[in-house]
């Protein structure tokens, strides 16, 4: 009976934990609310400091290099972007930033799990993100402004995979762009009980010459009651305001 | 009651033949609704072997299944079954202004009309007949509550830990209505679509929503409300395929008392449904196609 | 063959009634419920994109002038899990396409149906007003 007892206490533990999949309880667990510190949302390689925007190193650890290995034609399109990012920027007309740049965005986003989905709520543009944890299948010809993700766990880091990516979207302010051929593999790992550990692996065919990979660390938001607000950019741009009467 | 074995749900549910009153059997309501339009129309069968997110399936109503926490499982793919809410909460008899015919959603009063102050019916009726243009979801915000829970595409409920989270297609909104009786956030804060704060009643969830951005609107009718709406929602598990959902509004501002409404929800049963992404600021065009009448600014 | 009867249903079924879609706005601030139109002709441009898809066609008319109309769709959610692609038109198809013209006076309309000449008609569904209901074919 004690041995019963003991046995239902556990799995409750483990249920009230978290993810119903997890064998290994907490760390497998990412919940809660998470944001970058660094300025990769300016660029990704390493940039001196501007207005407004902290200097900052490259978050490409690989190539070792720290930059990002574009094809000799897409290294002069970036240059290109670069120059006239002040109008080109996506982001600019307020659209999803995709991803990987929905991640180090300077705006918090909130990670949920259940037995099926990762779900991940972003304060940006209210984007949010599903993670089909049992359907590794992702859908044929389409493309989402935030890709199609499909994840599953190796150890206790979750690794989503995201394809069907929407063409348009930029990785940074800086210009740094891809093509339809977008594939992004992340890494989410536990790393402390208010770290989790991102690295992304990008690769494009079209654009670049080889797979290349970026890490950060993830910061808990651990302010009492803590939670994600709005932040409605094309509602501040078509209104000059929050748009009350 | 259940549900006739294998009938498929029309794609474009059932505005023009609902039913108001939840306390309608499954059954019936089922066999009225699609004997006008299902027979008629075969949505679902044409997405089949289409690729994935098909057509929705009905399945023999069971008794819901309940999470390790005891709480009702109400985790899955679900949509309204009054297609008619997203036009107007208040019934048509006849279509005028592009809404078309079709019952109301409300309850309480039981003329099924919204109690508005005069002055705020005369602007409502201003709104709807000259400024349709100012709709905001049609400028690609954010639907508010009720508005998000019958703007079409359907939604999926989460149940994580300490939360409950809803996630819809249209416009990829969300909302996260925590479980743990924090207080509401300060006035001063608005959100389109709310703070949401939940607790359970038996099985019951309650929600309590305040901090709304008083520019949303209830309907695309023109209904409205202020910055004091205050909506106490009350999501009810009937069965596995069923929740009852009222929302009660107060604005004291706008209505002379509080007012209720009250429909179903009802689970996407198909089997590899997904829902996917529907964005709206990037490509959106129909705003420069409205005209003056509908309170557009002037074309050049 | 599955698809072609699919289809007839389709068709079978607007026939019948009035198959209120959705917008995220409504239909008749845009387009003129009193206003059906029909026009034929050649795809110039299929706008896959939320939050509605548009179909771009060159129409001619019998003195030669071709004006290109542009005709909104239900968004690419609903039209994929309708068994459309984004390549399910492509420029140079020749069209039929029947909806509801914009108030505006522009070369804009609201697609009900898309009709290509092998026979085969995919509902665009995007908005209607409830006024097509007795609408007769």
């Amino acid at each position: 009976m004690r041995i019963v007892l003991l046995g239902l206490a556990g799995s409750l533990f483990l249920a009230a934990a978290g993810p119903q999949t997890s064998g290994s309880g907490f760390r497998r667990d990412l919940q809660g609310i998470w944001e970058v510190r660094n300025t990769a949302a300016a660029g990704l390689e390493a940039h001196s400091a501007d207005g407004g925007i902290r200097a900052g190193e490259s978050v490409i650890v690989d190539p070792p290099d720290g930059k990002i290995p574009y094809q000799p034609w897409a290294a002069a399109k970036r240059l290109e972007n670069f120059t006239s990012r002040a109008a080109a920027d996506p982001l600019n007309k307020c659209y999803l930033p995709g991803v990987p740049r929905i991640t180090y965005l300077p705006f918090p986003f909130q990670i949920f799990q259940t037995a099926d989905f990762v779900a991940i709520t972003y304060e940006y543009v209210h984007a949010s993100r599903t993670v089909h944890m049992k359907n590794p299948r992702h859908l044929d010809d389409i493309d989402f402004w935030m890709g199609d993700s499909r994840g599953h766990w190796e150890g206790d880091t979750l690794v989503v995979d995201v394809a069907d990516n929407e063409p348009s979207t930029w990785l940074d302010a800086s210009g740094d762009f891809h093509s339809d051929k977008l594939h992004v593999v992340e890494r989410y790992t536990r790393a402390s009980p208010d770290t989790l550990l991102y690295e992304a692996t990008i690769e494009d065919p079209k654009v670049y010459t080889r797979p290349w990979k970026i890490s950060m660390p993830l910061y808990r938001h651990t302010e009492k009651n803590a939670q994600l607000f709005e932040y409605e950019c094309h509602v501040y741009r078509e209104n000059g305001a929050a748009f009350q009467k | 009651m259940s549900r006739l074995q294998g009938e498929r749900r029309c794609f474009s549910e059932v505005s023009l033949f609902e039913v108001r009153s939840p306390m309608i059997t499954p059954r019936a309501r089922m066999l009225s609704i699609c004997a006008a339009v299902c027979l008629t129309l075969a949505p679902a069968a044409f997405a089949q072997g289409q690729g994935r997110g098909r057509g929705r399936a009905q399945e023999p109503a069971r008794p819901f299944t309940r999470l390790p926490d005891g709480k009702p499982d109400m985790q899955g793919y679900w949509e309204t079954a009054n297609f008619f809410t997203a036009f107007d909460l208040e019934a048509h008899e006849k279509a005028e202004y592009g809404i078309p015919a079709g019952k109301g959603v409300i309850v309480d009063p039981p003329d099924g009309k919204i109690p508005y102050q005069p002055w705020a019916l005369a602007k409502k009726k201003d709104l709807m007949e000259h400024h349709l243009f100012e709709d905001p979801q049609a400028h690609c915000y954010l639907s508010g509550v009720p508005r998000q829970m019958y703007t079409p595409f359907g939604f999926q409920i989460l149940q994580p830990p300490g939360s409950v989270v809803l996630l819809y297609e249209a416009f990829h909104s969300y909302r996260i209505i925590p479980l743990d009786n924090r207080p509401h956030i300060p006035d001063s804060i608005r959100l389109f679509e709310g703070d949401s704060r939940g607790h359970w009643e038996g099985d019951t969830l309650v929600v309590d929503v305040t901090n709304q951005n008083p520019g949303t609107w209830f309907d695309m009718a023109a209904n409205f409300h202020s910055d004091v709406l205050h909506v106490v929602e009350r999501f009810t598990m009937k069965d596995s395929a069923t929740i009852a959902y009222e929302a009660v509004l107060d604005d004291s501002k706008v209505f002379t008392r509080p007012f209720k409404i009250a429909f179903n929800l009802v689970r996407n049963h198909a089997g590899d449904y997904e829902q996917m992404e529907y964005a709206c600021v990037e490509g959106e065009k129909d705003l420069q196609h409205y005209t003056e009448g509908e309170g557009a600014k002037p074309k050049k | 063959m599955r698809r072609s009867l699919l289809f007839a249903l389709f068709a079978a079924g607007l026939l019948l009634s009035a198959v209120p879609s959705f917008a995220h706005h409504s239909f008749a601030a845009e387009f003129d419920g009193n206003k059906p139109i029909t026009i034929k002709g050649k795809v110039t441009e299929f706008e896959w994109v939320n939050p509605h898809s548009w179909v771009h066609i060159d129409v001619t008319d019998d003195k030669g002038n071709t004006v290109n109309w542009s005709c909104e769709t239900a968004p690419p959610n609903i039209l994929y899990r309708s068994g459309w692609r984004r390549d399910s038109l492509k420029p140079g198809d020749e069209v039929v396409i029947d909806g509801f013209v914009a108030k505006d006076g522009s070369h804009t309309m609201n697609a009900r149906t898309v009709k290509t000449p092998d026979g085969k008609q995919f509902f665009a569904g995007s908005a209607t007003d409830g006024a097509p209901a007795t609408e007769k074919k």
